[in-house]
């Protein structure tokens, strides 16, 4: 028994006593034990009321009305089982999607990142006078001492990018380490997992670095399971063995999250590139740092032309936080699903309004009789407000518990590589908050305000009215109907935008790639520098692991080289004889062996293949896809022809990669393969030029196997055949081609889901707030048809006049909803994975689909009131 | 309650009707009945205490700890709480009480025709 219950019980007793006592004094008086009994309670007065006032002397009133009024809510809301559910449902997707993805968005758009300040790093890009900006510019060492000298910067750090041979385990195994001055990780403050980070002191007075290394907890956990005492032991790096120091936190994951950082060595004389960021100085802007930075870069390019854009320059900085996350799909897409989940937070709240406002004006007669009867306003508010809350309360737990299965379900859908792998997503407090908050006092706001309206006294006209039959709500129901004009141009964008994703990801599906990614192995091979010092050494190398490969059982061809496996690598500028130079105008270089076109499958169109001599000898002979081939006027052949590729007339900017001896620019095309999709699925194939793979020796090379079984079946036999060469080899993780192109359409894939069930959601709740709100304003007419039917209209008639109504709404929403979605659509067009755009069919559907809700929702309460007997239907009171 | 039962009877106050039950209990421990009994009694019928209203004000003189409640038997033999006042309710009536006379008092000298004044 609840405390006030047990206080109520003794007072209520203590009160029948006295008036027992009272009785037989009466009694004793000589009146009937009736008239006595009569008296005795008339001379009490109410005993409800002494009660009331006694429990409220003790402030015991407050808990036990609440619990009356949770009682009473719970009753009605157990009475009303359709409204509840659909209110319950609406407020828990609502507020569950909401809070899921809003997490997700906050955790890998506004905060991804560990580093101190991200929102405060700043990177450069040097752009020529008509450059778009398209990332960030490399520096080299000199410039870096420099660029650390300018007063607009406080604090400037370095990475650079290199593969690194881990030996003395198992299998040697190539990584990508990522070298840092020394100030870098102060530069970023993050505190290291265990021991310490790399420091100044790190490289010496002379430049050179000290023998050690940082590893990541990828790194830490999969060759040192965990284990703290790692720090002070050593691996072996490029046959260099190296100290650990430090361990960073998971979280931590500048450039690599499985390979190490190491100290960079200081060389003035390094060109090869390093990505430079910067923290401005206090006090100083953005504009007077570019002003800065710019005298400078304009230095820079007169000493180092080739690697700075032509004519006047511009320096930008970019923020960290744009170039990193908020830029290209991941964002765009995050931001569209942003706005979905945001439309289907606003159809929930219009559900729980539109069902608020119907319930309670529907329940003015209640509210008018109990105000006759003595109910004080506030005290009636009261009530209402505690329903409110009540459903709004358990509407939101659930909505948590949505969000927290939602949360774990996308994580677990998130490809790869899609967001900063630095990136945690966790559900968000003030995420929460602000949903249930929005949610809340959507019912809150529309549960009261027509109770408020209806608790002002105008009693005998709402008691007369029947409950709104005719004139009484008529107000409450313009309202609705303008709820559910909003609820049905909501669901169009959503849907639209819905239909929007799923196109730009089947186009993608039936993209032709221009090569048959079926059954290609992809690994890399990676040879130790030292052991190989010359070009010749390394090609010799290279020749005998493909010859060996090439006569495996179950191999149908193979190729090794770099780039174009199957996307284009490295872009260089160049001239065709006979036209004029044009600026910014590129191709992409890949250097093949004699079988890439039998290994991708690419036809030849024209001209002929390298032949075995020119590829030995790296001879400066060129293969060009049908793009490249464009480039020359239409009617020309470009076979036999000769273009200059500017990139092969410097030295390789790294100098582990070792050039053909007299490379020059000049190249002599000799044949010409299908165009593929060399940029990109959903991009246009880029013109590409094909160098045979000896013009240049880098430590790594990529492998490709076309094979007639199971690509991966082969990796043993093409691992054994590369250990018979040279047991050092290294070779990276073997995958296929199909798996890079899945890769591509990842993302998109994961775009589509998320977004088509936002909408399948969003579709849900709209359907069945339009059926409930249109099939609830019909039944409140009950009476009113009734009149019309006993005035002598026929039950055609009585239908017309209802579905008339509802088509003039269902039709304004419709037509709302295709005008804002073709505005968003003018709006996303370009920031989609795809250039797609709207079918006529998906929006036909759409408008079909929720014509056909609207439509099913007035025929059936439509169709009910015609065929009641007009009688009945004229005592009907809704 | 109109105004013609105002004339005989005069509706309590609030805080008289909590002083007359602390003299009240000032003679002994009593239950409500007894309690509006001996009011309505003591007050020669011109003082009617709705019975119902007393319950309010002894839990209100309970919750300050004016007042304490035992259980115990009625005269028919039913269970029933007895009130008593405690050291503080004993406090509150001396110093109520003669504030009360005070003002009534008061109130009786400026009612009561004025014998010394000449016309």
């Amino acid at each position: 028994m609840k405390p006030w219950e047990a206080h109520r019980e003794r007072l209520e007793g203590e009160m029948q006593a006295h008036i027992d006592l009272e009785t037989q004094e009466n009694i004793d008086a000589g009146m009937s034990p009736a008239e006595a009994r009569e008296a005795a309670m008339r001379k009490f007065g109410s005993l409800l009321l002494a009660s009331d006032q006694s429990r409220e002397a003790w402030g015991w009133l407050g808990p036990e009305r609440l619990w009356q009024d949770m009682r009473f809510a719970l009753r009605g809301f157990r009475k009303n089982t359709g409204f509840t559910v659909v209110a319950l449902l609406s407020l828990m997707l609502g507020i569950g999607a909401s809070i899921a993805l809003f997490s997700v968005v906050y955790g890998v758009l506004i905060a991804p990142y560990p580093y101190a300040r991200p929102n405060q790093i700043w990177a450069p890009a040097v752009l020529g006078p008509n450059d778009a900006v398209h990332g960030w510019h490399w520096y080299s060492q000199r410039e870096l001492d420099e660029i650390q000298k300018l007063p607009a910067f406080s604090d400037v750090m370095a990475t650079s990018v290199k593969p690194v041979l881990l030996t003395g385990g198992i299998n040697p195994e190539n990584f990508y380490g990522v070298f840092l001055t020394g100030g870098a990780f102060n530069f970023l403050d993050v505190k290291p997992l265990l021991g310490r980070t790399i420091q100044p002191f790190d490289i010496g007075p002379g430049g050179e670095p000290a023998p050690v290394v940082v590893l990541s907890y990828g790194f830490w956990q999969r060759f040192f399971s965990g284990d703290p005492h790692a720090i002070g032991r050593t691996i072996t790096l490029d046959d260099v063995p190296r100290t650990i120091i430090g361990v960073m936190p998971p979280r931590f994951g500048w450039w690599t999250s499985e390979a190490f950082w190491l100290p960079l060595r200081t060389d003035p004389k390094d060109l090869s590139g390093l990505a430079v960021i910067m923290r401005l100085a206090p006090g100083v802007t953005q504009h007077a740092a570019e002003q800065q930075l710019n005298q400078l870069n304009i230095r820079f390019a007169a000493e180092r032309p080739s690697d700075y854009p032509k004519g006047q320059l511009r320096t930008i900085l970019l923020n960290y936080m744009d170039i990193t996350v908020a830029s290209g799909d991941m964002s765009a897409s995050l931001h569209l699903l942003f706005a979905a989940v945001g439309l289907l937070l606003l159809i929930a709240c219009v559900n729980v309004a539109n069902l608020q406002l119907a319930r309670t004006t529907g329940r003015a007669r209640e509210i008018a009789m109990r105000l006759a009867i003595g109910a004080g306003r506030a005290r009636l508010v009261r009530q209402l407000l505690t329903e409110s809350v009540l459903l709004s309360v358990v509407g939101g737990a659930l909505g948590v518990l949505f969000a927290l299965g939602a949360t774990h379900l996308i994580v677990a859908l998130i490809p790869p590589d899609y967001v900063p792998n630095e990136a945690r997503i966790a559900i968000n407090g003030w995420v929460l908050l602000f949903s249930l908050g929005v949610s809340m006092l959507t019912g809150i706001l529309f549960g009261l305000a027509p109770a408020l309206r209806s608790s002002r006294p105008d009693l005998v006209g709402t008691l007369k009215d029947g409950g709104g039959g005719a004139t009484g709500s008529v107000r409450g129901r313009a309202m609705r109907s303008w709820l559910v004009v909003a609820e049905i141009a909501l669901s169009v964008i959503l849907l639209s935008g819905a239909s929007l994703a799923v196109r730009g990801f089947v186009q993608l599906l039936h993209v032709d790639p221009g090569f048959q990614p079926e059954r290609v192995l992809r690994l890399s091979v990676t040879l130790g520098p030292k052991r190989y010092p010359t070009w010749q050494q390394r090609n010799v190398l290279d020749r005998n692991l493909l010859a060996g490969i090439v006569n495996l059982p179950g191999v149908e061809a193979a190729e090794l080289g770099n780039g174009g496996l199957p996307y284009g690598g490295w872009r260089s500028s160049y001239t065709i004889a006979g036209q004029a130079r044009t600026d910014g105008r590129k191709v992409a270089l890949a250097l093949i062996s004699s079988q890439y076109p039998q290994t991708l499958d690419i036809p030849l169109k024209h001209g002929r293949e390298f032949t075995e001599a020119e590829m030995e000898s790296g001879m400066r002979v060129a293969l060009i896809n049908e793009s490249a081939a464009r480039l020359w006027p239409a009617g020309e052949d470009p076979v036999g022809r000769s273009m200059q590729i500017d990139d092969l007339a410097h030295p390789p900017d790294d100098p582990q990669v070792l050039a053909a001896p007299g490379i020059a620019a000049g190249v002599t095309i000799v044949g010409v393969i299908g165009d593929t999709r060399n940029d990109g699925l959903a991009e246009a194939p880029f013109p590409a030029v094909y160098l045979p793979y000896t013009l240049y020796a880098p430590p790594e090379r990529e492998l490709a196997v076309r094979t007639s079984g199971d690509p991966l079946s082969l990796v043993n036999a093409v691992r054994l055949k590369a250990r018979d060469l040279d047991k050092d080899l290294a070779l990276g993780r073997p995958n296929t081609l199909n798996e890079v192109l899945g890769e591509e359409t990842q993302q998109p894939r994961f775009f589509m889901a998320l977004f088509t069930t936002f909408a399948a959601l969003g579709l849900a709740l709209a359907a069945i707030g339009i059926y409930s709100v249109i099939s609830y304003n019909v039944t409140q007419r009950v009476q009113e048809i009734g009149v019309r039917m006993a005035l002598g209209a026929k039950r055609g008639d009585i239908l017309r006049l209802i579905l008339l109504v509802v088509a003039k709404f269902a039709s304004l929403g419709l037509a709302i909803g295709l005008v804002g979605s073709i505005l968003i659509e003018r709006l996303v067009r370009f920031q989609l994975f795809t250039r797609t755009s709207f079918g006529v069919a998906p929006l036909a559907a759409i408008v079909l689909l929720l014509a056909a809700v609207a439509g099913l929702a007035a025929w059936l309460p439509a169709a009910r009131a015609g065929n009641l007997d007009p009688v009945t239907a004229l005592r009907h009171e809704a | 309650m109109t105004t013609g039962e105002l004339d005989s009877q005069l509706e309590l106050l609030q805080g008289t009707l909590d002083l007359l039950i602390l003299q009240t209990l000032a003679f002994g421990p009593a239950h409500g009945h007894a309690i509006a009994r001996i009011i309505q009694q003591r007050s020669d019928e011109v003082l009617q205490v709705g019975h119902g209203s007393l319950y309010p004000a002894l839990q209100r003189l309970l919750k300050r700890g004016l007042i304490v409640a035992d259980d115990g038997l009625s005269e028919n033999n039913r269970k029933a709480r007895f009130y008593r006042l405690t050291a503080k309710g004993r406090k509150r009536l001396s110093a109520e009480t003669s504030k009360w006379q005070r003002f009534s008092s008061a109130i009786a000298r400026l009612l009561s025709p004025l014998p010394n004044q000449n016309p």
